[in-house]
């Protein structure tokens, strides 16, 4: 089988083998990823936790499956199961595209490179197309290693003779194929048609912010799509705008279409999987090939130094000059260094979630809604994720080789340091957070309730931001957690579980609280002692503290002592 | 004055720097030399507080400059040999940074950036990413950044590089102005013509230890030699150029 993989790889152009080994390792996008990533490292790890994913995958349906006996629940999980794997398999698919942003489009490097080469255009689209989807298909078949082999047997699991129940098998992986097709497709067309009908500047820009809006749009639909889990809930009108709009649906469709197990009033959600399948990968190759005629030109006549947006890029002032200084430059490694800010999208995506499904809930809404946990718990962890994310994206530096600069200005004393920090927190995720609750909150009543829920709110941010302050005597974006020294997810997560069960008993006193006014005022009094008991701390801490800075390591000149 | 005594850094105790001393008077340019891994920027670093020193003390105006770092960096300008900047930032957006890092009047500082940026032809590509720029730019946005806050001790190591020939010309006679105006400046270079054009005295370091600090006019009439370029290949140079530069030649053609 090697062999045979060997000569076939062989009868390929040597300049597109050359060029796809290249493409591949560089298909992960650097910026995104981390300042020194280690590509094929990330691709092992990537590729063993998809594998991993799909045996729990397996084995949780097959233990569902064999457990539930009643027919109507087991159609039910089969659904929910069937619908779940095509999610979620489109958001990996999605997440992959989202990191290996760009990679087929030829950069400045490439052109400068190889437009002196006598390699034709062609062959440096395929090669990077090829790298692309390899990757891609990595992701698709890993996730789907032990589930897509073993779960389509009892996905399909029909009456009938024995090689009928394979028949769902090839439906099952063309459904994920087409699903992944779509929707990488999709991002190409998008980026391809972009990048024809606008100037190559504006064009680079707006891609940056695609790229995040992609981020956003990928994990905000997977975890606000509501699951429709029954035949009744498939069939009523209501529901009809979710399988109409929703993608994972379509290929959901298409699949128990070729597989024989879709009812026809439903058959109108498969055809729409074609037809946009059809036309996302239509698009795709079209605007594929334009770009490549249109955009290398481009790429080669573009300027070095491009104009920057003026004074125009104003951001608020915060305090005095320090406060100043890190909160602008916070924001601004925020929104224009691609790692923090597809960093940052991915807790602003469980933020922006929460916030559609309470949008939702108010849209459905006919009358003002009585205040409840319904409010109480999205606002609640719409806080704790713009906080904690904010406080860890902090720690992915910008340039540690930059570094010297704030320390040969550092002539004012720690704690200013720690108060610029705080300001900066405050200022990027508690009061938008806090602002976007407020605005959600308008049609719940009674509203003095509701202002008083702003009001712990607000303090449950400035609680959240005093203890990210804890021990980070650093200036953001300059120091990194390394490795071995902390596990930056493993604290985040770890956090996150902490702060939930503390939440949940608090926002169970908070809606009595909210209903008594000795108890509500004692609420208060509590908050405001942490916040200024861990505001005092903090302040007392950092008076004591070193600023670090973290920076390449000096050389260090070493020998290898042969003479001893 | 900035005074070093007996100062030294070692690395993994291999020693860098070592056992240096001498002294930067106010209203002189101190040129200090050396081949390349000599230690002077290492010594820059040890004079700036980026890294600590193994042994010896530093002075500035006869105080200890441990004994009140901020109030000593507060009267550093520093140009690193490596233009490192944050370049996600705008020139404009990066000095007004350091301004405000450093504490200075907004509006003061706003006018002196500005006029900076003008006199070093920048005001142009003042709101343009740094990551665009040329290195000469990039020097002349760390050459504003150091001398914004009007500092006493000023130290330039390798302050031309990347710069073309009219700015050159121009730092030349800015670094001779800031001395006559009173700064105490310690210049680094490989330039040496032009070390010899705008210094009153030099330092030069080999292998890491002091093997001269004398006037240049000094150490022409001790050495009788005509140049400082003489000099210094006299005293830092170990390998024979003309050979050298014959064997590599050879080595293309054989």
């Amino acid at each position: 089988m090697h062999d045979l993989i060997q000569r076939l790889v062989a009868r390929l152009p040597l300049d597109f083998r050359v060029l796809y080994g290249q493409f591949l390792l560089r298909v992960i996008d650097l910026e995104a990823l981390s300042i020194q990533a280690d590509v094929p490292g990330f691709l092992g790890q990537f590729a063993g936790v998809l594998i991993m994913l799909s045996l729990v995958h397996s084995v949780v349906t097959y233990v569902g499956y064999v457990y539930i006996t009643e027919a109507h629940e087991r159609m039910a999980f089969l659904l929910h199961i069937q619908h779940y794997l095509i999610a979620t398999t489109m958001l990996v698919v999605g997440l992959a595209t989202v990191i290996s942003w760009d990679a087929t489009f030829p950069d400045r490097r490439d052109v400068m490179v190889l437009s002196s080469l006598p390699i034709a255009p062609r062959t440096i689209l395929l090669a990077k197309m090829a790298a692309s989807i390899g990757v891609l298909g990595l992701a698709v078949f890993t996730l789907n290693v032990a589930s897509g082999l073993m779960l389509p047997l009892i996905l399909g699991a029909q009456p009938g003779p024995v090689l009928g129940q394979f028949q769902s098998i090839p439906a099952w992986w063309f459904a994920l194929i087409a699903a992944s097709a779509f929707l990488y497709g999709s991002v190409l067309t998008v980026q391809g048609f972009t990048a024809l009908l606008l100037p190559r500047r504006i064009f680079l820009r707006l891609s940056a912010f695609l790229q995040l809006a992609a981020f956003g749009v990928f994990l905000g639909v997977y975890f606000v799509q509501p699951s429709l889990t029954t035949p009744a809930a498939l069939a009523a009108p209501g529901n009809q705008w979710i399988l109409a709009s929703s993608p994972s649906y379509w290929f959901w469709a298409m699949f128990n279409q070729m597989n024989g197990t879709l009812p026809a009033q439903l058959f109108w959600v498969a055809h729409r999987a074609w037809i946009w399948l059809g036309l996302a990968v239509s698009g795709a190759v079209l605007s594929m090939m334009l770009c490549y005629l249109r955009t290398m030109k481009k790429t080669v006549e573009e300027p070095d130094l491009v104009p920057g947006a003026g004074s125009f890029s104003w951001v608020p002032r915060v305090g005095n000059s320090l406060q100043n200084a890190v909160a602008q430059f916070s924001i601004r490694s925020l929104t224009r260094c691609r790692q923090h800010r597809v960093a940052y999208a991915f807790y602003l995506a469980f933020v922006f979630a929460l916030a559609f499904s309470l949008l939702r809930t108010e849209t459905a809404a006919t009358a003002p809604i009585p205040l409840s946990l319904v409010l109480l718990a999205p606002t609640f962890l719409m806080m704790l994720f713009a906080v904690m994310g904010l406080r860890n994206v902090f720690s992915l530096p910008i340039s540690l080789t930059a570094n010297w600069v704030l320390r040969t200005t550092q002539v004012r004393p720690p704690e200013k340091y720690v108060a610029a920090t705080r300001a900066t927190l405050l200022l990027f995720a508690v009061a938008p957070a806090w602002l976007l609750s407020a605005a959600l909150s308008l049609r719940f009543r009674p509203v003095i309730q509701v202002a008083g829920h702003l009001v712990v709110l607000a303090l449950v941010g400035c609680i959240l931001a005093e203890v990210c302050l804890i021990g980070f005597y650093k200036v953001p974006f300059t120091c990194s957690f390394l490795p071995g020294r902390a596990n930056v997810q493993l604290t985040f997560w770890g956090s996150v579980m902490v702060m939930f069960t503390v939440f949940i008993p608090c926002m169970q006193f908070e809606q009595s609280a909210l209903h008594e006014a000795n108890k509500f005022g004692f609420l208060v009094c509590i908050l405001v002692g942490c916040a200024l008991a861990l505001f005092a701390y903090n302040d007392h801490r950092g008076k004591s503290a070193v600023i670090h800075f973290e920076e390449i390591p000096d050389e260090v000149i070493t020998t290898l002592k042969l003479n001893a | 004055m900035l005074e070093l005594r007996s100062v030294s850094k070692r690395f993994s105790g291999i020693a860098a720097v070592d056992d240096v001393s001498f002294s930067a008077r106010a209203g002189e340019v101190t040129g200090y030399l050396g081949p390349n891994g000599s230690g002077k920027s290492t010594t820059m670093k040890m004079i700036t507080g980026l890294i600590e020193r193994s042994e010896g003390h530093i002075f500035f105006q006869g105080k200890p400059i441990e004994d009140d770092l901020i109030a000593y960096k507060r009267r550093l300008g520093y140009v690193p040999e490596e233009p490192y900047l944050y370049t996600h930032l705008s020139g404009a957006e990066y000095l007004t940074m350091v301004a405000q890092l450093r504490d200075l009047p907004a509006r003061q500082s706003a006018e002196r950036i500005d006029g900076m940026l003008r006199l070093f032809s920048l005001h142009g590509d003042r709101h343009a990413s740094i990551s665009g720029y040329s290195k000469g730019m990039r020097q002349k946005v760390l050459l504003i950044a150091a001398l914004m806050h009007n500092p006493q001790l000023i130290l330039l190591d390798e302050p031309f590089s990347g710069l073309d020939v009219a700015s050159s010309l121009v730092l030349r006679r800015l670094i001779q102005e800031l001395a006559a105006r009173g700064k105490v400046v310690l210049f680094s270079s490989h330039e040496l013509d032009t070390v010899e054009r705008i210094c009153s005295r030099v330092v030069i370091l080999h292998h890491g230890k002091l093997v001269a600090d004398d006037s240049i006019e000094r150490l022409r009439s001790l050495m009788e030699l005509p140049t400082l370029e003489k000099i210094f290949s006299q005293l830092a140079v170990e390998q024979d150029t003309d050979r050298m530069a014959r064997e590599i030649v050879d080595l293309i053609y054989a």
